[in-house]
């Protein structure tokens, strides 16, 4: 590790902060990401760990589950996103189900990652998210339309903030709810095909609860953070 | 201003003029009428038997009079006035019964046959009312009689306010004398007791309506009208009795109250604010009550003359203008019909004033009285007939209000319907969280915890990697199809072409994934989880087998809307790989060389099945083609298998 503020390593390679507390998942991710050479990986096992390794340096893309023992992921992530607004922040997610994505967005995550993905997936994704293309699923963006759309808030779901969304937007999420490729989209809208992940990434920020007390209370309010 | 508004208004006054004039001619005919109805004389007895020459006795001498003789001397209770007459009966009668008949006369009248009094009208109280046409006939005892010439005396009582009258007298057999009286007597004795029998029901119906809707005073001031009468016209009092002079005043004077209360009435009927100073109409009519409580009969009679006529005149002419007014403004049947009635009524005391004032030479048959109870009970008529109305359009507007109800009720439960459907709907979500969550914190972690592991254990753990991600995939699967689309397919399908890709990616599977119509596959609102689960089941073991048994590179999905000529569209999910394919048995069910496969596809068409969509394969070297078409509507209930 250098204590380079946040950027590349002398060698060129993506820094990584990896927080995940169950050891075999870390180890896979830790292997499916060290396994290309442009990454250099720290790994971290609670949230206590995180931080300190946090303070030593700042790394370009932080990898966190939301469950720790000592705490939420959510905490890291928006304190991370407070601290170093260039770090990536990905969410590590079982399931990728819209509970942990969304809470986990809402904190500064611009993406998750699928901790059964395969290992190449999981470089790939990583990579892409340097780029700036933060994946989405359909799922999520379905959660995210229908929302815009003034669904019932069933369920103690988030409390998401779509009113920012421009129909663009909501278009490009429609698109991809409904299983449609980035270029498929982007031939309807009258896209270029590169635009449409930083439509996404864009649409994450919108969707991001911009003031700590704001965030939490969002959180607790909506049961996704447990004390 | 403009020209057309400016030409308007004279054109509405000379409307309202020509209105105007249509209802005074309208009113003048009606009055024609009933001049020439009154002209009509009532009925009258043989002539042969009348007796027209008498010979007056009073106190000033004795000298002929005619009859009818009006009698225009004042006062004279004590010394009546004598009519003496004579007439013949021929021997060849001895055997009838002979009586003698009044016809009309004021106010009363005692007959003697020679020198036996036969009759004494005072004892009936009927007759002792001026304003009832009260006849007389009395059967004279045969001993009386004697053949040839036969003296008959009348001694004719008069009291105030009218003068002293006698008609023709008729002296006959009793059977031709009788018919006239029974007639006379069914038109002035039996119509006046209908009619106040009926303004006697009125009252208390009219009574009771307005007992029950205070807030429309209208019914109260007409059964009070009607009430008054039906007193006047039941309520007799004993002559010259002083002991019930308050209650005889209180009769005279019912004339001027019921006036006052007709024209109160009528101000009410046609919706007219009356004004206060309307309460001094009553006065005269409760100051001739006052004097009748507290003074003297004569002094009644003298008050009635002073204050009565000109009262129930001014009535008279006011409801008779406010009517006109009325009716000529509103142009409605109510106020022309009640306009007539008042008309009539007006013609009729106008009569009856003439004659009381001897201008008018006749039979002083006064017929105000029945004509005005006739109005009453026309009125009452139309007051029932008018709350019938209202009781119909509360009928009609009761069905009107029960249509609307029902509209309102059919909107609630729909809305509740709807408020169910969100019920169930975020039941479904909040359980869909709560299944995530569990999963996730704990079969999820271990199902990733069992991935992570056997990749550690080098290539033996690669199946039971393999069985982990396809738990985790199952587990997606299903809390995918818990989500609700709202009957999009396409929904549900985007997250599995996600989960497909990745897992075929490893395999260096391409996915070619394409919808070939603009809108996908249609819409279906009755789409439940368990069919989304049942079809994306069904394309799972599709990719299953293409990527195990087929050896296939690029597996082709197509999703499509198809609309064949004249039929319903329908969607369709076509799956195609390029893999070396299965020979169908014979039958076209199953695989005839692949036990493994021959499974999976009965397992398919089973899914489809349920759903009611139809499956088709088709299989060969090149590689197998799916085809699931979807039903135009989802089954409820799961369709039975065949």
């Amino acid at each position: 590790m250098t204590s380079q503020a946040v950027g590349r390593s002398p060698a060129g390679a993506i820094t990584v902060l990896l927080v995940e507390d169950d050891a075999p998942t870390r180890w896979r991710l830790h292997d499916a990401l060290a396994a290309a050479p442009e990454f250099e990986v720290v790994t971290a096992a609670t949230l206590a760990e995180a931080r300190a390794a946090l303070v030593a340096a700042a790394p370009q893309v932080l990898l966190s589950d939301l469950q720790l023992p000592d705490g939420h992921g959510s905490e890291l992530i928006r304190e991370t996103r407070q601290r170093y607004p260039k770090t990536e922040i990905m969410v590590i997610s079982i399931l990728g189900d819209e509970e942990s994505v969304i809470s986990a967005i809402m904190v500064g995550a611009t993406g998750y990652l699928l901790k059964d993905a395969f290992p190449t997936d999981i470089a790939a994704t990583v990579r892409d998210l340097v780029a700036g293309h933060s994946p989405i699923s359909a799922s999520i963006a379905r959660f995210i339309v229908r929302r815009t759309q003034g669904q019932p808030a069933s369920a103690p779901a988030p409390a998401l903030n779509t009113a920012r969304l421009t129909p663009r937007e909501i278009d490009i999420l429609w698109g991809i709810a409904k299983g449609f490729s980035y270029a498929d989209i982007a031939e309807h809208l009258g896209l270029s095909r590169q635009t449409v992940p930083g439509h996404i990434k864009n649409i994450y920020r919108k969707l991001e609860v911009n003031t700590r007390g704001e965030a939490v209370f969002e959180a607790l309010q909506q049961g996704l953070i447990r004390l | 201003m403009t020209a057309g508004t400016a030409e308007g208004i004279p054109s509405v006054a000379g409307n309202r003029v020509y209105r105007a004039g249509g209802y005074v001619l309208v009113q003048a005919l009606i009055a024609l009428c009933c001049v020439l109805l009154l002209r009509q004389s009532p009925p009258e007895a043989p002539a042969r038997y009348r007796l027209t020459e008498a010979m007056l006795v009073e106190a000033g001498g004795t000298q002929p009079a005619n009859l009818p003789h009006h009698y225009p001397s004042r006062f004279t209770l004590n010394d009546p006035p004598l009519y003496r007459l004579t007439f013949e009966r021929q021997a060849g009668e001895a055997g009838q019964a002979w009586s003698v008949f009044l016809p009309r006369f004021t106010n009363g009248v005692e007959v003697a046959v020679n020198g036996a009094v036969v009759l004494d009208s005072r004892r009936n109280p009927d007759a002792n009312r001026p304003d009832r046409n009260t006849p007389e006939i009395a059967s004279i005892p045969a001993p009386l009689l004697r053949e040839g010439a036969n003296e008959l005396t009348v001694r004719l009582f008069v009291w105030g306010p009218l003068t002293g009258f006698l008609d023709r007298l008729y002296v006959g057999p009793d059977e031709a004398l009788r018919p006239a009286y029974s007639r006379r007597a069914a038109l002035f004795l039996t119509l006046p007791v209908v009619f106040s029998s009926w303004q006697a029901i009125l009252a208390v119906i009219l009574g009771i309506m307005w007992l029950k809707r205070r807030h429309e005073p209208a019914y109260g001031i007409l059964a009070a009208a009607m009430a008054l009468g039906t007193v006047q016209a039941f309520v007799s009092a004993p002559m010259g009795q002083s002991l019930f002079a308050g209650l005889n005043a209180l009769l005279v004077a019912s004339a001027p109250l019921e006036s006052a209360f007709v024209l109160v009435f009528v101000l009410l009927f046609l919706g007219l604010k009356p004004p206060p100073y309307v309460a001094a109409i009553f006065i005269p009519g409760l100051l001739i009550v006052a004097i009748g409580l507290l003074g003297s009969p004569d002094m009644v009679r003298r008050a009635y003359l002073l204050l009565g006529p000109p009262t129930v005149g001014f009535c008279l002419v006011a409801v008779a203008v406010v009517v006109a007014r009325s009716a000529t403004t509103r142009r409605d049947a109510v106020s022309l019909f009640l306009g007539s009635a008042i008309t009539v009524v007006m013609t009729c005391w106008v009569h009856d004033m003439l004659s009381v004032l001897n201008i008018l030479s006749d039979r002083r048959i006064f017929i105000a009285r029945l004509s005005y109870s006739a109005l009453l009970v026309a009125i009452g008529a139309g007051l029932t007939w008018r709350f019938a109305s209202a009781l119909n359009e509360v009928d009609s507007f009761a069905g009107r209000m029960v249509g609307l109800v029902r509209e309102a009720e059919d909107k609630l439960r729909t809305s509740f319907a709807r408020e169910e459907e969100r019920a169930r709907a975020a039941a479904l979500a909040a359980e869909r969280t709560r299944l995530m969550r569990d999963l996730h914190d704990g079969l999820g972690g271990q199902l990733v915890s069992i991935v992570a592991l056997s990749e550690r254990n080098g290539p033996g753990g690669e199946t039971i990697g393999e069985a982990a991600r396809g738990a985790l995939r199952d587990l997606r699967l299903v809390i995918d199809a818990m989500d609700e689309i709202d009957g999009d397919l396409m929904l549900a399908l985007g997250s599995w072409r996600e989960r497909t890709e990745a897992r075929l990616r490893p395999h260096g599977i391409v996915l070619d994934w394409r919808v070939l119509t603009p809108e996908g596959l249609p819409l279906h609102p009755e789409l439940r989880p368990w069919q989304v689960i049942q079809i994306l089941r069904l394309l799972d073991e599709a990719v299953t087998n293409a990527v195990k048994h087929a050896g296939a590179r690029r597996i082709f999905v197509g999703l499509e809307t198809v609309a064949p000529a004249g039929e319903p569209a329908y969607g369709r999910i076509t799956v195609e790989d390029d893999g070396h394919g299965f020979v169908l048995s014979p039958d076209g069910e199953s695989a005839a060389n692949a036990p493994r496969s021959a499974r999976g596809l009965t397992n398919m068409r089973k899914r489809a099945a349920t759903c009611g969509a139809r499956l088709a394969f088709a299989s060969g070297p090149a590689g197998t083609r799916l085809r699931l078409d979807l039903p135009l509507r989802f089954p409820d209930a799961e369709e039975p298998v065949r």
